[in-house]
């Protein structure tokens, strides 16, 4: 008996000590699922960072944070959003891929929230465009790239070249380069994205703006649905670059990375490439200050906008059944801070889009450059493959791959692309 | 044991099994036809019924005639490669033409690709078939065959005889040693009686081992078949499909619907008709194999 009481006390004295008390009661731990697509380590070392910095801030808020690479990511998140089980903050490129999540119902509308003090000054209105759908804000920008020519000086140099201020000026560099005896641009287009910053650039400077964003949203009338000229217009210069002997051999059997090597190893004379690649691409053969990088040219008589920058944001979204927006909200403006953001430009090398972040001290004078041109554009023509559905996409992609290998025409390719736009507008996708 | 619980203990021993079969094996693929008969995004809550819609648009797809044309030149490659490359290479093995000790090794050399992770091949052979700094194009140049020099993943006359190539090197060995233990169940009196007889090794080949590994060749020909139809690692790592879709097989078609075009009904389609392919020829096979009993 005596015993069995004396536990019962011991228990209960011991279970009164560990119960919180009083207010401390009330307080739930409140679990925000995040997920990203840069499980690299020097991407995670950065998250994990803020992660742990926020949760010692906030200690009733826990970051439950999931990471797969880029292409994984795709089918990923595909699959989380079948089974119902959406994180509360999740990666999304800009463009149309955003406004698929938009459409779906699964993201929240954070226009009014981004109205707030703290929000102010944080990002170029170019930098929130591609997430503005409907004249509402669904993500919150993280970083920012652009397509640029990345060129190798020592080479410029030699044979007596400099960075094109147009398109006739580009194809002079080139033939020069060609009669020195130098590739003169490294494509690899196994992967057939990295033809979309060729295309999608092109059809940014040759289409009119206003034609262009009708035929991507499919809002244009049935018969004139991708019928202007400047897309065949496009293609066809994209072509020239192979037929006239610019590109490296065979680009349709190199991957991006392979050439991204081959250029980094002082073969040819420029590539087309993202900001966030220039730094990586410094190396022992080419040399830290041995590349300089220049914008697309424009195109002396094109009829669409010469200004428009190839380039996109990308960052996050939040799911619209998340049951702690505010706490979404004020993780993503933790995250995207200029601090942070500075941080993130420092360790990873991509350029944030936070405004202010990206200086001297974390970004080379080329990034610097890259970020400048992004601020100064008229408008951000976003990348190809994800500014139109992805059914003409891959029509689109396939034709470049067929252009590449000389068996498609750019007419037969617009024909295609033309015929399946009507197919999906008209299943009212 | 009574009876009742006689005649029960075998169900009651293979029902788990038959369970777990049930949940993850027949009841996604009864998800799956009934997902072929609407029309969803992964992405939205929404699904909308649309018949046989799938079937007639994958009936007038051309995309879908080209990846069925592409993995029947699979099928028949493997078959005239595997199936009947390997089944002479083991009977080369298993012949006397070889020392014991050297059969092994060969036999050892010839299955190790089939250990390798799919990931590695696919990575090794796009260096091998790199057209600038491969190997494939300098060994054809340094034979004097440089007139058969191509860029192999990147044209489309090429790039899927290249992927089906690759899949031959990796997979021939494995046959070969399934056909090796094959023959060693035949009796080594039928070859010495038909050596006396007179019968070159040829003849033996064609007289004795075939008609004896019948069996084995009916299960691997089933094997073969279904691997073709359902071939997709090594084309997606190689290739992804292209270009321009010259290599786009079933598989990779399926995944690209589902998960990329976001199509996921219509990916559901095109997996219904890939089962379809796979149960008429296994059907078949079986059918084929009870007549010659």
């Amino acid at each position: 008996m005596r015993r069995r009481d004396f536990a019962t006390g011991a228990l209960a004295a011991a279970s009164a000590a560990v119960l919180p008390r009083g207010a401390a009661q009330a307080q739930e731990k409140v679990t925000l699922s995040f997920l990203h697509k840069w499980p690299e380590p020097t991407y995670m070392a950065f998250f994990q960072k803020v992660v742990q910095e926020y949760e010692a801030a906030h200690p009733d808020i826990s970051i439950k944070m999931d990471a797969v690479a880029d292409d994984p990511y795709k089918a990923k998140i595909r699959v989380v959003m079948a089974s119902g089980n959406i994180p509360d903050i999740y990666f999304s490129w800009s463009g149309e891929y955003a406004h698929q999540f938009v459409r779906a119902g699964r993201a929240l509308d954070i226009t009014a929230a981004l109205q707030a003090p703290e929000w102010q000054g944080r990002w170029s209105a170019a930098m929130l465009e591609p997430f503005r759908f409907d004249g509402k804000l669904y993500g919150v920008p993280m970083n920012q790239s652009a397509a640029v020519f990345a060129y190798n000086r020592a080479i410029f140099a030699r044979v007596g070249v400099t960075p094109p201020q147009n398109w006739s000026e580009l194809l002079a560099v080139c033939e020069k380069l060609k009669a020195a005896g130098v590739t003169p641009i490294a494509l690899g287009t196994q992967a057939p994205w990295t033809a979309a910053h060729y295309i999608g650039d092109l059809n940014a400077k040759l289409v009119p703006a206003a034609t262009r964003a009708a035929d991507y949203t499919l809002a244009a009338p049935e018969d004139k649905l991708f019928t202007d000229p400047g897309y065949t217009e496009a293609l066809t210069r994209f072509q020239e670059l192979l037929t006239k002997g610019y590109f490296n051999r065979s680009p349709n059997a190199m991957t991006m990375a392979m050439v991204r090597g081959s250029f980094a190893s002082g073969r040819e004379g420029m590539i087309l490439t993202e900001i966030v690649t220039l730094d990586p691409m410094r190396s022992a053969k080419i040399g830290t200050d041995g590349l300089g990088m220049f914008p697309i040219p424009p195109i002396e008589d094109g009829r669409g906008d010469q200004k428009a920058v190839t380039g996109a944001p990308d960052g996050f979204l939040i799911s619209s059944a998340t049951q702690h927006p505010k706490q979404a909200l004020d993780f993503l403006n933790v995250l995207t801070s200029r601090a942070n953001g500075a941080l993130y430009t420092k360790q990873t090398g991509r350029p944030s889009a936070t405004i202010g972040a990206v200086t001297t001290d974390n970004a080379s004078a080329e990034v610097l450059q890259g970020v400048a041109l992004l601020q100064g554009a008229s408008a951000m023509s976003l990348w190809l493959d994800t500014v139109i559905e992805n059914r003409i996409a891959a029509v689109y992609l396939a034709g470049a791959q067929a252009l590449m290998g000389g068996t498609a025409t750019p007419a037969q390719v617009m024909e295609n692309v033309r015929k399946t736009a009507l197919e999906v507008k008209r299943e009212g996708v | 044991m009574t009876g009742w619980r006689a005649r029960m203990a075998p169900y009651a021993l293979l029902a788990p099994m038959l369970a777990l079969v049930a949940v993850f094996v027949y009841l996604p693929i009864l998800a799956n036809i009934r997902f072929s008969f609407y029309r969803w995004s992964s992405l939205s809550p929404t699904w909308v019924f649309v018949g046989l819609a799938n079937y007639r648009r994958l009936f007038a797809d051309p995309l879908f005639w080209s990846s069925l044309g592409n993995n029947a030149i699979y099928a028949v490659a493997s078959l005239a490669v595997q199936v009947a490359c390997g089944l002479v290479l083991a009977a080369v093995l298993e012949s006397t033409l070889l020392p014991r000790r050297l059969s092994g090794c060969f036999r050892v050399a010839l299955f190790i690709p089939s250990v390798l992770p799919i990931t590695a091949i696919g990575l090794l052979w796009q260096l091998l078939y790199q057209p600038a700094f491969g190997l494939v194009n300098a060994a054809l140049e340094t034979v004097g065959l440089g007139q058969f020099v191509h860029a192999w993943l990147g044209e489309e006359s090429t790039a899927l005889l290249s992927v089906v190539a690759v899949s031959q090197w990796q997979w021939t060995g494995y046959i070969a040693v399934l056909f090796v233990v094959a023959i060693r169940g035949i009796p080594r009196e039928l070859y010495e009686s038909a050596e006396i007889d007179g019968a070159g090794l040829i003849r033996q080949f064609f007289s004795i081992t075939v008609p004896s590994v019948r069996q084995t060749t009916f299960v691997l020909v089933m094997i073969t078949i279904f691997g073709a139809v359902k071939v997709f690692d090594i084309v997606w790592i190689m290739t992804g499909g292209g270009p321009n879709n010259a290599s786009q097989t079933l598989g990779t078609y399926m995944y690209r619907s589902a998960f990329q075009t976001d199509a996921v009904g219509y990916g559901a389609t095109i997996a219904v008709l890939m089962f379809a392919l796979s149960s008429v020829f296994g059907l078949l096979n079986l059918w084929l194999q009870r007549r010659g009993e």
